[in-house]
């Protein structure tokens, strides 16, 4: 499913790679990029957490007509007197501006890089607000976004994710060089498909895949109807069958004073 | 300055990585001898370092590098150190006199919650060496930016977040802008599991993300030891070209009275 993404996001898609501090989700990001300048598509980078040279490094910058890097790396917050572009601009009218600065015919993707830095400084609500304009108001194809999970707390990082029409979470591999991605997908239907794939980097940002899961495609939607059987394991019965239940009945239980007992009991004998 | 880490690390005061982000942590041990490592290796170096000294006092750091074969007196006067000793400052920032005309870098004592952007300038003048272009001045190498530690910071109040910006900040300056190195110290206690601080944790997630090398020391994990003072883990963050993205490796060490000696997991001399 990595590679059919690779391919290309349906337009007004959103797609999240979350990584964490044991393995950077950057250098896929790159390969996003690079499959992105090999369509022949528009690319606007927003770049807050490395410099412009770190982030071009490796991608294919002789597309410079359709590569535009805006580096807020140097003064995200305008501590400076002359900044690019600073972190509270995150708003649809400003991005519009950004991306319509430099005019093209066919809408853009917007790769930003990283959705941390933004959700450090802006609330929540409104990141998302914003990334779910950006989606419908048509100025860009589509939105790729860097979110480092462990950064935030389940509930942001659950929100961001739950407006993802695509989610690709990264971690560290068995072997070396390898990572594992596990890819959900939501398509226009709300059909959420799952998978996960072990996949190695190249030197050019290319992806190659390793091997899938056992169980590759899992809907969730067949995962909640399954429904364990609880009675299955039981180490009594529930029911008793039709002997079992004579059985019971002739079972004579102590202190039930049946009337043999009771004239037993009752004899002179007794009473005195 | 100790040799046998500069192996490891492959670098010595006349060729090592410029535009490094090196990151020392610690949890419930010491790295504190990992910082004056980096300073006597610097000042070998011949770089220009701007030295956040905000634990101790400067005649602790210079009594150490002493040791260690380097004066930091010396390296002030000729200006090649530019130190700034937080327990003074902040001293002066509490007790103001009327003829005290220090500059502001510790002004966030007031009011943590105006952030670091103070320090910042003052790293950025130290870094630039603005205000000592002297004529018939030494010429210096690149410039370092060394931070011992940033987990006071919090102490004082600073949010983590401010801390993470102040960072990033002297990062994109020290770094990128200038192709110089950057050491800062965090501290953690507690296990990693607990959660004991999470301000800490969050500060050394957060700066993990931006870091190209990380050391992180810890103690034994089976207890004290006189032979063997703890472990650290190397860990390489996105190296470029070779498609590796982390590598990690982990050694013992043991501090001498002048140095420290670093061995493979159970090659202690003591051991074997």
């Amino acid at each position: 499913m990595l590679t059919e993404l690779l391919q290309g996001i349906e337009a007004g898609g959103f797609l999240v790679i979350q990584d964490s501090c044991s393995y950077s989700g950057r250098h896929l990001l790159k390969s996003f990029i690079n499959a992105a300048l090999n369509r022949a598509e528009v690319v606007h980078v927003l770049g807050f957490d490395v410099s412009e040279e770190e982030l071009k490094d490796g991608l294919r910058t002789s597309d410079t007509q359709r590569l535009h890097i805006h580096s807020a790396y140097t003064d995200p917050l305008g501590w400076t007197e002359r900044p690019a572009f600073t972190v509270h601009q995150f708003r649809l009218e400003d991005l519009t501006d950004l991306v319509k600065q430099t005019p093209h015919p066919k809408p853009a993707t917007l790769i930003i890089d990283s959705l941390s830095w933004i959700l450090r400084h802006v609330t929540p609500p409104a990141v998302c607000k914003t990334l779910h304009q950006l989606r419908k108001g048509g100025a860009v194809r589509a939105v790729i976004g860097l979110l480092h999970a462990d950064m935030h707390q389940r509930g942001t990082v659950g929100s961001v994710c739950h407006l993802a029409t695509s989610l690709i979470a990264v971690a560290p591999g068995a072997k070396g060089d390898e990572a594992v991605a596990k890819i959900t997908k939501r398509s226009k239907f709300r059909k959420v498909m799952q998978d996960e794939e072990i996949f190695s980097l190249n030197g050019d940002f290319t992806v190659t895949i390793h091997s899938k899961r056992s169980n590759p495609e899992q809907n969730w939607n067949d995962a909640e109807e399954e429904q364990v059987d609880p009675t299955a394991e039981l180490t009594f019965n529930l029911r008793l069958s039709d002997s079992e239940l004579e059985a019971k009945k002739k079972l004579m239980l102590p202190f039930v004073f049946s009337k043999e007992k009771l004239a037993t009991l009752s004899q002179p004998a007794f009473l005195k | 300055m100790f040799t046998e880490l500069n192996s490891i690390l492959n670098a010595s005061p006349d060729s090592f990585t410029q535009g490094e982000f090196i990151l020392v942590s610690d949890r419930q041990s010491d790295a504190s001898f990992l910082i004056h490592h980096f300073l006597s290796f610097y000042l070998r170096a011949r770089c220009r370092v701007c030295f956040l000294g905000l634990v101790q006092s400067f005649c602790h750091y210079n009594a150490v590098g002493q040791r260690l074969g380097v004066s930091l007196t010396q390296a002030k006067e000729k200006g090649q150190l530019i130190f700034l000793e937080g327990l003074k400052e902040s001293l002066s920032i509490l007790i103001p006199h009327e003829n005290n005309t220090e500059h502001q870098a510790m002004n966030f004592l007031r009011d943590p919650a105006v952030g670091l952007r103070s320090l910042y300038e003052f790293v950025r003048s130290g870094l630039t060496g603005s205000g000592s272009s002297e004529e018939g001045a030494e010429e210096w190498g690149p410039p370092v930016l060394l931070v011992d530690d940033l987990s006071v910071l919090l102490s004082l109040g600073v949010g983590t977040g401010a801390v993470l910006d102040f960072s990033h900040y002297c990062r994109a300056t020290a770094c990128s802008q200038l192709q110089g190195n950057m050491v800062m110290l965090v501290r953690c206690n507690g296990d990693e599991e607990e959660d004991g601080d999470e301000g800490s944790e969050w500060l050394l997630k957060g700066l993990s993300h931006q870091c190209s090398l990380a050391l992180h020391v810890q103690g034994l994990p089976t207890g004290y030891c006189k032979d063997i003072h703890g472990q650290v883990e190397v860990c390489w963050r996105m190296r470029q070209g070779d498609g590796q993205h982390t590598q990690k490796k982990l050694f013992q060490y043991k501090v001498h009275d002048k140095g420290a000696s670093f061995f493979a997991r159970g090659t202690s001399s003591a051991v074997l």
